[in-house]
């Protein structure tokens, strides 16, 4: 132990690693409630080369190592030691915005780089990142995009990794690689200005090294810094709702806007969700729920760099139109609630406490890609689980995001509980296996098989689990990277 | 190389006698002169790619994965291919068994809602375009052309074209896909395996879709590709295209809200400026700098000549000697074409304002000649269908493009003139057609949408003629040595000779590694080669998939 | 020419595979898509224009030898001049029709001939026509009918029935109702009857240049001995034989189809239908009146090159690619009889499917034959029509034979029949 600590202050000095960590409350989060195992250490790099000593370190002593770039709540337990003697490698603390390119649209940033730190920033260069539904303020950038968290503007995903471009990588086996056009990253001013910039996610070659260390949970490498591309930041934004008392009602409306590229953001929430996403206390969320329309979609318009105005009316009237041939209504208010509060809300990270614990204190989510046509009958069938292990129906916060332009859509539950209450925890976690089996062999994909869910999938496809492990052999042959969290 | 008879008989069993053959002279319509057109190496005069041990006309994925596990087993090297419209989709190694594809060319779904298709190794982008645009969809089609298989240039090669700006490129728009490994075994990625659909490409978990493809593809080295679904966009247009017009002046009126503009600049920063504008406003539907193939003295004669069907190019020096055209080719300089399409009447109001804005600000103009009905609906048509690409070949059949600048538009900006330039001077020796040293083409978008570009400096010659072949390849070699003196990279005249040589084999080692080797990120390489040994354990591909081993 | 004259050619291909499909401006289906039967039916390379362009330069660099697959490779192809088309699109300087051709000729030359055709060059040179029938019975359709025979009558105009409909007896009809309505449109037409021959086109889309040669001098002597100023025919092989192929060899007498002739009777005023033909017709483009049915225009020049490498002929070359072949005449007879609702197939005009019956295909390779007609017929169901009408009686009767093994319940009928139920 002893031993092992100095090695490791060796290279990233005393401050820099914390003994036996407090895996803190955030961490209790676990969707699965599977027992972590303690670290033995955290550690803070500071810059790439001690990153790359402490993987290197890593394989010589074959110590577990577990990334860690946002703060708690950990949700989904990708970032909860599962192996003995790991040691976290916290990333937070590099958290430099290394450029923001407004030309090029490009911000270079470092993981410890949080939603809440980097669109200020953004903003005063005229630029905007497409954000997840009301990330944690203390969500790291790159590690919501590596995990593919589906963003609110579904027309800005040309694919399932956009915004996130090119990275510097730190393998399992301790070697650096720029991915995409990396090699670009512009260290001299002038390179900006010339467009040597790191701007492409693929390749570089005939591999796509992004894709492997994407959805990888920290298992075959370390990302860090990466390039992302923004958007162009507009004051002007509306946003509307159209409500409706049944979900199918809104799926061919919510199709048309998805093919026309109408609207920026573009999600559809249930009463449960719009009143999780509202509500400030478990109170408001109880009366909201209550007078919320049953499904709502949720579509803002962003003016854009020229006749923003124009564009906003004319997209506003599509819209409008568009929402009348299908028989519904777009409204900038319903039930008291104004969208220009929503949009407020939206704009900016989660208040403190997360959004999805707001109600209970604890959240449990069942989340999966599917497409939009198909979101019905896996909320009936949600409904029905819930029924069957007595989980009140009316707590599920439904929030369905269009992914990649529209071809997919994710589909997120969101089940509320109170952790202190062991028996309801037990209930909902029998809950929790259970309809995510259902859900999965009803056609669920799940794409991002965080816990028990990778069993489940990898059983099921023989050929990405031989590959993965072949290419995990490659990258990190030793497995010291994140083990057990996947399928190796 | 004739096979054995009993190996032959055993590609035979699987495939039927009808579709197989080692006739020599059908093995030689499977072969490349690599004398002509973009092979991004040479070109060398009479010289041809190896001549193939069989050709075989796979039906099926179950097939194809029989004739690579035959082929693991005899260990004989195999490469497929679609259309066999590049080099690349050629061996390079003697005795090599070739797969034509064409056979496998169903459309195997096209969902409306979602806004994908399935497609088969044969589909190429017309079918697709043609059969999407029934149900108010519409295909991304690369530079290469509708001629082209959808599929390989989606799994296999850089997949860029016109389309980036709005339906997004190839890299893009490729969802799952089903992979016959080297091995024989079969990949799908995504979705599928665990849903049955192809809405999704990634994952589960880390995306093994990275294996098969990163920004290049491995140009049919690595196994074959069976299934590909693609993403597909908007087409509010009619269900067919009423074409009219005399062959070859094909021309098609739509509605109101589609616009086909050439737009055109004092300077090539105002051209980046206007680029980026329309990127930020998020305009746009196609944008190509298309005529500009041509090169920037012959472009708007030929645009005179290819919408008359009553001339030819033998009218070409008559054409230019007219003021008018003179005056319109000085006009359209810096150019470059855009298609504006609404999804509403509103839409397109919107999007045509923002553009005559757009002009405004960077004092940029519409080149009017270009309006006209004739010429207006005869752009829209090309663009939109991309059925014209042989006109690359139009001035003597052979052509491959120059530097190819990729990146931020304002990288290819900053040195078009002067990689034009360049040219101009060369163009003066007479071994590649004199027209106008800028014959910068490409993309005004990429991945993602917009914000990057492609230029590619067509360079035309007579693939027939010695002096003209060998004249082109002294061209390029000075490119190459101009590229590299800037800073630019080796050019796309010489991307593919890493894989090949000057005797159409593969290129020897040494020097495969010397350029691995001098690469930016040599790692790059080495990952490949671990992939390769990995999936590709017999090595039965080419050198197409470049690889560098360990020191 | 000769094989070699086409060396430049085999180099400047680009192997785009345009040929391969219709031009692609064109394209409204999957399913209709394609344009060359031989490459769409045996699927190697090899046997579509870009690859006989390949196994052309093979054989001519002496790469590879005659074997029974080159033999299929060349024979195969229709001569429909699809490929042609579509290559010219974009190709100013490629004769990909011309190409196969000169294959054909080179093969047959080096005697590389199938059985199939060399019975019917028998019957050609025995009996002056290509179905083996005896040349005494040739003008026998003809009989009762009150028509002037050349050359011992005289008569303005020459109604050439040729080889199919003089023989043929499902559809001597139209020849007979050709001269009826001549005739009733006071036309002065005769006819040669027994005295007629082949018009060589068939043979020379065989590959047998020198017996066409043959047969094209005898007609023009007959010609000339007639008088003939002006020669109508029903049949788009002999239309194309007389109005492209003749003229080279010095033929200048005024070739005109039958649809030609009617629509000009039609807008001059002469030619009125009284009678409701009510039926939803779709029609189908022979490749030889359509595409290939432009006129000679006589050139004699030679290659040169322009600003460097732009590869361009002295004096400018004449452009065949189907711009202005036949295609509105028999689609404007149609339109103008009553009653008749003519629907159009996704492959029309200069881009149509070939009925199958070229190139000798039809006497050699009956399978693909009957598949390249079924294709056709399966597209002109597809269009809702009941009947599928042509100007040419090779082109119907291999519609006829396809839809009488298969079943496909579809009328044929030649334009002249409509034109006929309509007076
Ligand atoms: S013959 Fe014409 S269309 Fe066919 S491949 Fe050659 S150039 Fe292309
Ligand atoms: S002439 Fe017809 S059959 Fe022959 S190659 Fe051309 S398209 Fe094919």
């Amino acid at each position: 132990m002893q031993e092992k600590k100095a090695q490791l202050i060796a290279i990233v000095g005393a401050a820099g690693v914390v003994d036996d960590p407090q895996v803190d409350e955030s961490f209790l989060l676990d969707h699965e409630a599977r027992l972590s195992m303690e670290p033995h250490f955290l550690v803070r790099p500071g810059n790439v080369e001690e990153v790359q000593e402490i993987v290197q370190w890593a394989n010589q002593t074959l110590t577990p190592l577990v990334p860690v770039s946002s703060g708690g709540p950990h949700l989904r337990g990708d970032s909860l030691p599962t192996a003995p003697e790991s040691v976290l490698v916290d990333l937070s603390g590099m958290k430099q915005i290394l450029k923001i390119d407004r030309r090029n649209r490009l911000a270079l940033i470092q993981p410890g780089v949080t939603y809440s730190q980097l669109q200020p920033e953004l903003q005063k260069e005229g630029l905007r990142v497409v954000t997840p539904l009301l990330p944690r303020a203390n969500k790291s950038v790159i590690a919501s995009l590596l995990e593919r968290e589906p963003v609110m503007s579904p027309k800005y995903q040309w694919n399932l990794l956009e915004p996130l471009r090119s990275l510097e990588i730190v393998w399992g086996n301790g070697d650096k690689l720029y991915s995409g056009s990396g090699v670009f990253r512009g260290e001299k001013e002038e390179d900006w200005q010339k467009g040597m910039v790191p701007l492409l996610g693929s390749g570089p070659g005939q591999l796509d090294f992004y894709k492997f260390v994407s959805a990888a949970r920290g298992s075959m490498g370390i990302v860090t810094w990466a390039s992302v591309k923004c958007e162009v930041y507009s004051e002007s934004r509306k946003l509307f709702f159209v409500p409706a008392e049944k979900l199918d009602d809104l799926i061919d409306f919510t199709y048309q806007l998805l093919k026309f590229r109408f609207g920026d953001e573009l999600f559809i929430l249930n009463n449960t969700g719009l009143a999780y996403v509202l509500g400030g206390t478990a109170e408001e969320i109880e009366s909201l729920k209550n007078v919320l329309p049953a499904w709502t979609v949720i579509v803002g318009i962003t003016g854009g760099q020229i006749l923003a105005r124009e564009k906003i009316s004319a997209q506003e009237n599509d819209i409008q139109d568009t929402a009348r041939q299908f028989e519904l209504k777009l409204m900038s208010e319903i039930r008291d609630c104004h969208s220009a509060e929503l949009l407020e809300i939206l704009l900016k990270p989660s208040r403190e406490p997360y959004w999805k614990l707001r109600y209970k204190g604890g959240a449990q989510e069942i989340f999966f890609l599917t497409t939009l046509d198909r979101t019905p009958g896996y909320v009936d069938t949600m409904f029905t689980a819930a029924s069957r292990h007595q989980y009140p129906a009316e707590d599920i916060g439904i929030y369905l995001q269009p992914v990649h332009q529209g071809t997919g859509c994710h589909c997120e539950f969101i089940l509320p509980f109170r952790r202190a209450n062991g028996h309801e925890s037990g209930r909902l976690q029998d809950l929790f296996s259970n309809a995510a089996l259902s859900l999965f062999r009803q056609g669920a994909y799940f794409s991002r098989p965080y816990g028990t869910w990778a069993d489940m999938v990898y059983n099921a496809d023989a050929g990405t689990l031989m590959a993965m492990q072949k290419v995990k052999d490659i990258f990190d042959p030793n497995h010291v990277m994140n083990p057990g969290k996947l399928c190796f | 190389m004739t096979l054995p008879k009993h190996v032959y008989q055993a590609f035979e069993d699987v495939v039927g006698a009808v579709n197989i053959s080692d006739d020599p002279a059908v093995l030689d319509s499977y072969r490349y002169s690599l004398a002509h057109t973009a092979i991004h190496l040479g070109p060398f005069y009479n010289t041809y790619t190896p001549r193939g041990a069989a050709v075989l006309l796979p039906g099926s994925a179950k097939e194809v994965q029989a004739i690579v596990k035959l082929c693991n087993k005899y260990r004989i090297k195999f490469k497929a291919s679609s259309t066999f419209w590049s080099a690349q989709g050629y061996p390079s190694e003697e005795d090599t068994i070739q797969l034509d594809m064409r056979r496998m060319d169903r459309i195997l779904e096209l969902d409306e809602k979602n806004m994908f298709a399935v497609v088969e190794p044969g589909v190429i982008g017309a079918t697709l375009q043609a059969e999407a645009m029934k149900v108010g969809l519409n295909t991304h089609i690369p530079g290469s052309g509708c001629s082209c298989s959808v599929l390989a240039s989606a799994t296999s090669y850089f997949g860029s074209g016109p389309s980036n700006l709005y339906g997004g490129c190839y890299y893009d728009n490729l969802l799952g896909l089903e992979w016959v490994m080297p091995t024989g075994e079969i990949l799908r990625t995504g979705s599928v395996n665990s849903t049955g659909s192809w809405f999704c490409g990634e994952g589960p978990g880390p995306s093994m879709k990275g294996v098969a493809r990163g920004f290049l593809g491995a140009k049919g080295s690595m196994g074959v590709f069976t299934k590909c679904a693609i993403k597909l966009f908007a087409w509010p247009g009619p269900k067919t295209l009423p074409v009219e017009g005399v062959i070859p002046a094909y021309k098609v009126s739509l509605p109101e809200t589609f616009r086909a503009y050439t737009l055109a600049f004092p300077s090539w920063k105002a051209w980046a400026d206007a680029a980026h504008l329309i990127w930020d406003t998020g305009i746009g539907y196609l944008a190509h700098r298309q005529f500009n193939m041509f090169g920037r003295d012959l472009k708007f004669a030929m645009v005179k000549i290819l919408t008359d069907p009553t001339k030819t190019l033998g009218d070409l020096e008559e054409v230019l000697a007219d003021p008018e055209v003179q005056r319109i080719t000085k006009q359209s300089e810096r150019d470059f074409q855009i298609i504006l399409v609404g999804m509403t009447a509103r839409d397109i109001a919107w999007q045509d304002a923002a553009l005559d804005e757009i002009l405004n600000r960077t004092d940029g103009w519409k080149v009017e000649a270009m309006n006209v009905p004739e010429i207006h609906d005869w752009v829209l048509l090309y663009l939109i269908r991309l059925g014209h690409k042989n006109l690359n070949l139009v001035f003597s059949g052979g052509y491959d493009g120059a530097f190819g600048l990729l990146g931020a538009m304002d990288y290819g900006a900053a040195h078009a003139e002067e990689a034009a330039q360049f040219k101009k001077t060369w163009e003066k020796r007479g071994a590649i057609v004199d027209a106008g040293g800028d014959c910068m083409m490409g993309p005004i978008g990429g991945q993602g949408g917009g914000g990057t570009g492609l230029w590619e400096n067509f360079t035309c010659f007579d693939p027939h003629d010695r002096e003209s072949v060998e004249g082109t390849l002294e061209f390029f070699d000075a490119c190459t040595k101009l590229g590299l003196e800037k800073g630019w990279g080796v050019g796309m005249e010489k991307w593919n000779s890493v894989a090949r040589g000057s005797d159409g084999r593969t290129t020897p080692k040494a020097e495969r590694d010397r350029m691995h080797l001098s690469a930016p990120q040599p790692s790059v390489f080495r990952y490949q080669h671990k992939i390769r040994e990995a999936f590709n354990p017999n090595d039965l591909g080419d050198a197409y998939y470049e690889t560098l081993e360990d020191e | 020419m000769a094989l070699k004259d086409f060396a430049a050619e085999m180099d400047r291909c680009s192997v785009c595979s345009y040929c391969k499909w219709i031009p692609f401006d064109q394209m409204k289906s999957w399913r209709f898509a394609k344009n060359c039967p031989s490459v769409a039916y045996y699927n190697f390379n090899s046997y579509s224009a870009r690859g006989r362009y390949a196994v052309a330069r093979s054989l001519l660099n002496e790469q590879s030898e005659y074997s029974d697959t080159v033999r299929n490779i060349v024979h195969t192809c229709m001569t429909c001049g699809a490929c042609d088309v579509s290559c010219k699109v974009c190709r100013y300087n490629l004769e990909p029709l011309e190409m196969v051709r000169e294959l054909k000729f080179s093969l047959v030359e080096a005697e590389q001939v199938l059985d199939q055709h060399e019975a019917l060059i028998a019957s050609l040179n025995q009996e002056h026509n290509i179905l083996h029938k005896p040349k005494s019975e040739r003008g026998a359709w003809a009989d009762g009918l009150d028509v002037a025979r050349l050359p011992s009558e005289k008569a303005e105009i020459l109604f050439h029935a040729g080889c199919r409909l003089s023989y043929d007896e499902d559809l001597q009809k139209t020849a007979v109702s050709a001269v009826q309505l001549l005739k009733s449109m006071g036309v002065d037409v005769g006819i040669l009857g027994e005295k007629e021959m082949c018009c060589g086109g068939r043979v020379y889309s065989m590959g047998y240049r020198d017996e066409f040669n043959h047969f094209a001098d005898l007609n023009m002597k007959v010609w000339a001995n007639a008088g003939v100023k002006t020669v109508v025919t029903a049949c788009a092989d002999c239309y194309h034989a007389f109005k492209r192929l003749y003229p080279p060899l010095g033929s200048q007498v005024e070739v005109l189809h039958m649809v030609e002739f009617i629509e000009r009777l039609i807008q001059q005023g002469k030619l009125r239908f009284r009678s409701e033909v009510p039926m939803t017709v779709t029609y189908h483009d022979p490749c030889h009146l359509g595409r290939q049915g432009e006129p000679y225009v006589p050139w004699n020049g030679v290659e040169k090159k322009i600003k460097g490498q732009i590869i361009v002929y002295e004096p400018n070359k004449p452009r065949y690619n189907g711009a202005w072949g036949v295609y509105d005449p028999p689609r404007n007879i149609l339109r103008s009889i009553p009653g008749v609702k003519l629907v159009e197939m996704e492959r029309i005009r200069e881009y149509s499917w070939c009925c199958g019956a070229g190139g000798g295909v039809r006497e050699a390779y009956p399978e693909f034959s009957a598949w390249t007609a079924a294709e056709r017929i399966a597209e002109a169901k597809a269009t809702g029509a009941e009947a599928l009408v042509s100007a040419c009686p090779w082109c119907e009767r291999n519609f006829m034979d396809s839809i009488s093994a298969t079943g496909a319940g579809l009328q044929v009928y030649d334009v002249l029949a409509l034109v006929e139920k309509a007076l």
